[in-house]
Formats: C-alpha cells, structure tokens, sequence
C-alpha cells in the first residue's frame, strides 16, 4: 500500500464521522449487515440441523444389522458364528440381538402402525435404549413395554395405563386369510429420542413376548451393530468387510442412509446460494455508495491528480476507505446472525415439522468453517461491487474536474 | 531553460463555431525567473496554464520540461506534475477534511514519503511561511490569504523546478494580494524558486522579472 493510500485509510479510521453521516452509506452499511445477518443465520440453522439429525440418526439407529440372507430368523450356528467372528472387535460397542415387527396399535378411534422392537441385554449390562426412556422405567417385563412418546401423546396414554396392540395369527390362516389377535401391554416407560419417526412408532417388549406374538421359538430376528463414535462415519465399508467375514448366508447393511445426509448438507449450500443473492443486492447499494463519493469527491479527486496521484492511486484511496466500512459491516452482520440464529432457536413458537424434517427441534451451530466462508463470499462480493463503478475514476479528466468544481 | 511552450494551439468547438483561445503561443522561462502573465479576462490565461501544468491537452506545439518533452498524456506525466511542478489556483482548492499539515503532506505522500516524514516536512514548509500556529487548522478555519498562502505551501512541498500560479492573488484584498507577491519575491530569492503567476492586475505583473500579455493567442512581452 502506497503512503498516500494508508494515510487516507488512517485518517480515516481516526475520524470517521465525516463519511458514516452521509445518506448513501448509512443504508450501504444497513443492507450489508442485514443481508451477511440473514445468510449467517440461515447458514447456522441448517449447520445445526445437519448435526443435530446426524446426532439423532447415529444415536437412535442401528450403524449396522445383520440378518439372514434367507429373510428368516438366525439359527443358533449363525449367531454364534457373529459372536465368534465380530465379538472381539475394537470398533463395535455392542452387539444387541432383536426381535423386530411390525404390528398396529389400536383404540376406539385410533390406528398406528408400529415397530414392536424386544432386545438382547445380558444380564448385568446396560439396556442401550436406557437413555432415551424418559419417563417411566426402561425395563420391561413380560407384558409391558416402552413406547414412544408422541404414540403416547396421540393415544392419550400415561406411564401405568394400557395400550392395545393388533397382529396377525399367523398359526390360524383360514380360508378368509389371517385372523388377527388382539393384546393388551402396560406402559412402563416413554421413549424420545429426538427422531421422530421412531418417537411415534417404536414400542419396546421382551423377547418372550414378540416369540409369542409370532408364534415361534427361534432365538433372534436379527442383530444390530453400534459401533464407536470414532468409526461411525466407517459404517459402509465395514459393513461390507463383515459380510465377506460372515459368510454368504448373512448380509451386514448399513441402516441409515448416507444419502440423507448428504442432501441435508447440499441443501444447505443450495440455501447459502440463495441467500448470497442477498448479499449482491446489498452489492447495489455499495455500487451506489461508490459512485455518489465519487460526485461529493470531485474536487478532492481534482486536487489529488493535478499533485501527481494516478488515477489508479486515486481509485485506491477511496475504494480502500469503503471497502473498510463494509468489511466491518459484514462483520457487525455475523455477529447479528449468530445471535439471529440463536433466537430463533430459543423461541418457543416455531418448531419444526418432525414428521417433513426427522427430527422436530431447531438447533443452529456457528462453525468457523462457516463463519470463514459467509466472510470470505461476501467481501468478494462487496469487492467487486466497490471496484466496478470506480473505475469511472479511470476515465475523469483532470480538466472537466477543475472546470467543473 | 527549465519550461519552453513552442507555437502551443487550442481552439474549443463549439456547437455552431470554433473558439481559437490560443493562437501560436511560446513562452521560455529560465531557473530562478518570476514571469507574469496578464491578459483580459476570458484571452486564455488559465487554459495556457493549464496545459504547461500539463493538466489539458494543446491542439498542437511542444512543452519541454527540463529539457523533456511531454504533455498530459505522457505516462509520465503524474510524476512531473508531482515532482517538477507545483500548482496553485486561484480558489485555493485545499482538501477540507484535512488541516493544513496534512494538505501541503499530500505531494510528499503521494511521492511516496513515510507519512511521519511528509508531516514533518510539511510542519517546515508552512513556518516557513509563518504558519506554525496553524498547522493543525482546516481550511475554513483559516483566513482567505492564510489559505492561500497553504496553498503555496503545498506547492512548494517537493521542491519543484516551477511553480505556476493561476490568478493567486484573485479572491484576496489588495493589501493580501501585495503581501502574497512579496513572498514569491521572497522566495524566488532565496531559494531560487521559479514561477509563473498568471495576475490579471497589471501592477502586481510588473513586480516580475519577465512580463508578458496574452493577446489573441499569443505572447507578447510587456
Ligand atoms: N470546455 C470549454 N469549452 C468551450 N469553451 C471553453 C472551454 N473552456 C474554456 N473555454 C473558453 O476558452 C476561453 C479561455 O478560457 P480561460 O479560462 O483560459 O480564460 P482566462 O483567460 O483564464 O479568463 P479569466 O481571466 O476570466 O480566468 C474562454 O472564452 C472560455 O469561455
Ligand atoms: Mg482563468
């Protein structure tokens, strides 16, 4: 920077008053920091529901489930042969046999199509879904279970009352097809996870009760793999290498969808387009900036050339002045979008749809990431929209100015 | 020879007709001369000034400063109107958001001084003018004749070869105006400092070295 160039931006960062005053630059500033504050904002609230659903999603979900390539239930030899071969591995955190069907939950006036899940736990050992009980108990005896809570919720049901639920007999096909059984289970406990379909859906039994609920004596239906926070993001291609470790009468798979996540986050790109837009039409406000302090400077512009400045040097001297009260401006503008954010997540009267969204609550995370590139965008922007009309410094000449004070 | 203008034409087209405001003008001046140049009012003083400061364009002729051809589009040019000539107009033109300091700074910076430096030197160039009190003084809180005499100041700053001054004496009362004179005397003696004052007062021209009067385009010595 020349010393001419770094005096004016001193002189100007000591008095600034002079030029904040004028009209043209108050709404300058007020479009640039309301635009970088509705980018930034919207950026953090799609940064925090991408972690949040991913959180939700790798918590509540199995990362891996084995089942029988036949569709049946595992025989003893299969899982034994899991035992064997994925027991002793470092990155799985538990291995948790299950029973899963699908059945209806019913009243007088509702019906619900449920999971009813029944797990594994050795004795001793921690029920993995322990966390997520939060009302009630998570222990279930024969005859109760835990449901989620908004299955409560619609049915009107409280820790203690019952809940009917409808399944097919399948021992008793009848010409007229299957007949359906009704039982009636005692609630012990509420389930929340955060992911709505499973909060709505998801009823938890004993073993002995989904066996008797499909008539039979097998052990297991299948088996879910949590693996270590630090492998989590692996799921894909160590379910693969279990399957070649398994054999071919069993598949491992994934459960959670990889592509669900990635559409959140391109989404959220797809959101930061949009609300870059913002950012340039600020940009004209800045382009109208310029060019007005290039009328009010005229005479200033005039003195300037005729003691020897160039034009380039000029054009310097004043973009440099503006391009520092709008990088401040974008500055001042994350910081209210951060706290814009925040507030939207603290206020209690939009939630989010849980049944369009997966998960119902809003949450907003600022990641320097995001803060460097809603940064990095818009003064690229505010550059360009700074040294555009500037160059019609280029083209006055010294004359006219001197002529035309 | 530190300015020599040769056969220097410029006519303005107007709608209907052209305007021939200078016709053929030569004018040399030497090291350490203060020439005067006087003309009615509208002749083409200002436009004469204008293109040896090489801030406008001739039709046609030569200017050679310090023996260096140029003219306003040379890419040279910013330099020399930097370094080698010093402007002074007659509505004292000051930049008035800053002092007075910081004005006659502004050739020093934009020479490329260390600002620390131009403010010092520019603290010197205007107690040179007895202006120490106020250096740190805008343009509208100093008197007409005190403006102008910063205005001198700032021409002065980088030591040019000329300085050309464009009816500096205009907006002043006589007494100011005398007083104005006296220190381009003043300093076209003891430091040598050659200049070129454009003055429609005939009295104060014939305080010069050299006087000449701009007539239907061209220089006549007085
Ligand atoms: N851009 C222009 N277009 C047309 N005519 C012009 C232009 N600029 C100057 N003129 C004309 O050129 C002539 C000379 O102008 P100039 O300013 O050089 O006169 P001057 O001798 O300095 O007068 P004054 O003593 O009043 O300052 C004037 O008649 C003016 O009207
Ligand atoms: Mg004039």
């Amino acid at each position: 920077m020349k010393s001419i160039e770094r005096f004016y931006l001193l002189r100007y960062i000591k008095s600034p008053k002079r030029m904040l005053m004028r009209f043209s630059f108050v709404f300058m500033v007020l479009g640039i920091v309301i635009s970088v504050s509705i980018l930034s904002a919207g950026l953090n609230l799609f940064e925090g529901y991408e972690r949040a659903l991913k959180t939700v999603l790798l918590d509540s979900f199995a990362h891996i489930k084995i089942e029988s390539g036949n569709g049946r239930f595992l025989n003893q030899e299969q899982l034994d042969r899991i035992y064997d071969t994925l027991g002793k591995r470092p990155e799985i955190s538990a291995l948790i046999p299950y029973i899963g069907i699908n059945l209806m939950a019913i009243d007088s006036e509702n019906t619900r199509g449920c999971i009813f899940n029944a797990y594994h736990t050795p004795e001793g050992e921690d029920l993995h879904y322990g966390k997520f009980v939060v009302e009630g108990r998570p222990q279930v005896n024969d005859g109760e279970v835990v449901i989620g809570h908004y299955l409560a919720e619609e049915f009107g049901l409280k820790v203690g009352d019952e809940i009917s639920l409808l399944y097919p007999q399948l021992r008793r096909v009848t010409p007229l097809g299957v007949s359906s059984d009704t039982r009636r289970f005692k609630v012990v406990g509420l389930y929340r996870s955060g992911y709505y379909e499973f909060d709505r859906s998801l009823i938890i039994g004993t073993l002995t009760d989904a066996r008797n609920i499909l008539y039979t004596n097998d052990p297991f239906a299948a088996v879910e793999i949590k693996l270590d926070s630090k492998h989590v993001d692996k799921a894909k291609e160590l379910a693969s290498s279990y399957r070649y470790a398994l054999g071919s009468d069993l598949i491992a798979y994934p459960p959670i969808s990889g592509d669900l996540l990635r559409i959140v986050a391109m989404q959220k790109w797809l959101i930061f387009i949009v609300f870059s837009f913002l950012v340039l039409i600020a940009g004209i406000n800045v382009i109208s900036a310029v060019s007005t302090m290039i009328l009010d400077r005229k005479n200033q512009i005039a003195i300037l050339r005729t003691l020897g400045a160039t034009a380039a040097t000029v054009r310097k001297v004043i973009n440099y002045q503006i391009l520092l009260v709008c990088l401040i401006a974008i500055i001042i503008g994350q910081a209210v979008g951060a706290l814009l954010s925040l507030f939207v997540v603290k206020q209690g009267f939009y939630r989010l749809k849980g049944d369009v969204y997966f998960i119902d609550k809003l949450e907003h995370h600022i990641s320097f990431f995001n803060l460097v590139t809603v940064f990095v965008v818009a003064s690229i922007l505010v550059i360009i929209c700074v040294w555009i009309p500037s160059r019609q410094i280029n083209r006055l000449k010294i004359i006219d100015l001197i002529r035309n004070p | 020879m530190i300015l020599s203008a040769q056969n220097i034409c410029k006519a303005y087209q107007d709608s209907h007709r052209t305007i021939t405001v200078l016709d053929g003008a030569n004018l040399q001046v030497q090291a350490g001369e203060l020439v005067s140049i006087t003309g009615q009012s509208g002749c083409g003083k200002s436009t004469l000034l204008h293109i040896l400061g090489l801030l406008d364009d001739s039709d046609s002729g030569t200017i050679e400063i310090g023996g260096v051809q140029v003219n306003s589009r040379h890419p040279d040019a910013p330099f020399i109107r930097n370094s080698k000539i010093g402007f002074v107009f007659q509505f004292h033109y000051l930049v008035e958001d800053l002092t007075a300091m910081e004005n006659v700074a502004l050739p020093l910076l934009i020479a490329g001084k260390k600002i620390s430096t131009s403010m010092d030197e520019a603290k010197a160039i205007l107690g040179k003018l007895g202006l120490q009190e106020r250096i740190t003084h805008f343009p509208n809180q100093l008197s007409g004749g005190e403006q102008q005499r910063v205005a001198f100041a700032r021409a002065l700053a980088n030591k040019p070869s000329i300085v050309l001054a464009d009816e500096p004496t205009g907006n002043l009362d006589p007494a100011n105006s005398l007083e104005l004179w006296k220190l381009m005397r003043q300093l076209n003696q003891d430091l040598g400092q050659t200049f070129v004052v454009v003055t429609h007062d005939r009295e104060l021209a014939k305080l010069a070295d050299k006087s000449y009067e701009l007539v239907q385009g061209k220089l006549n010595p007085l």
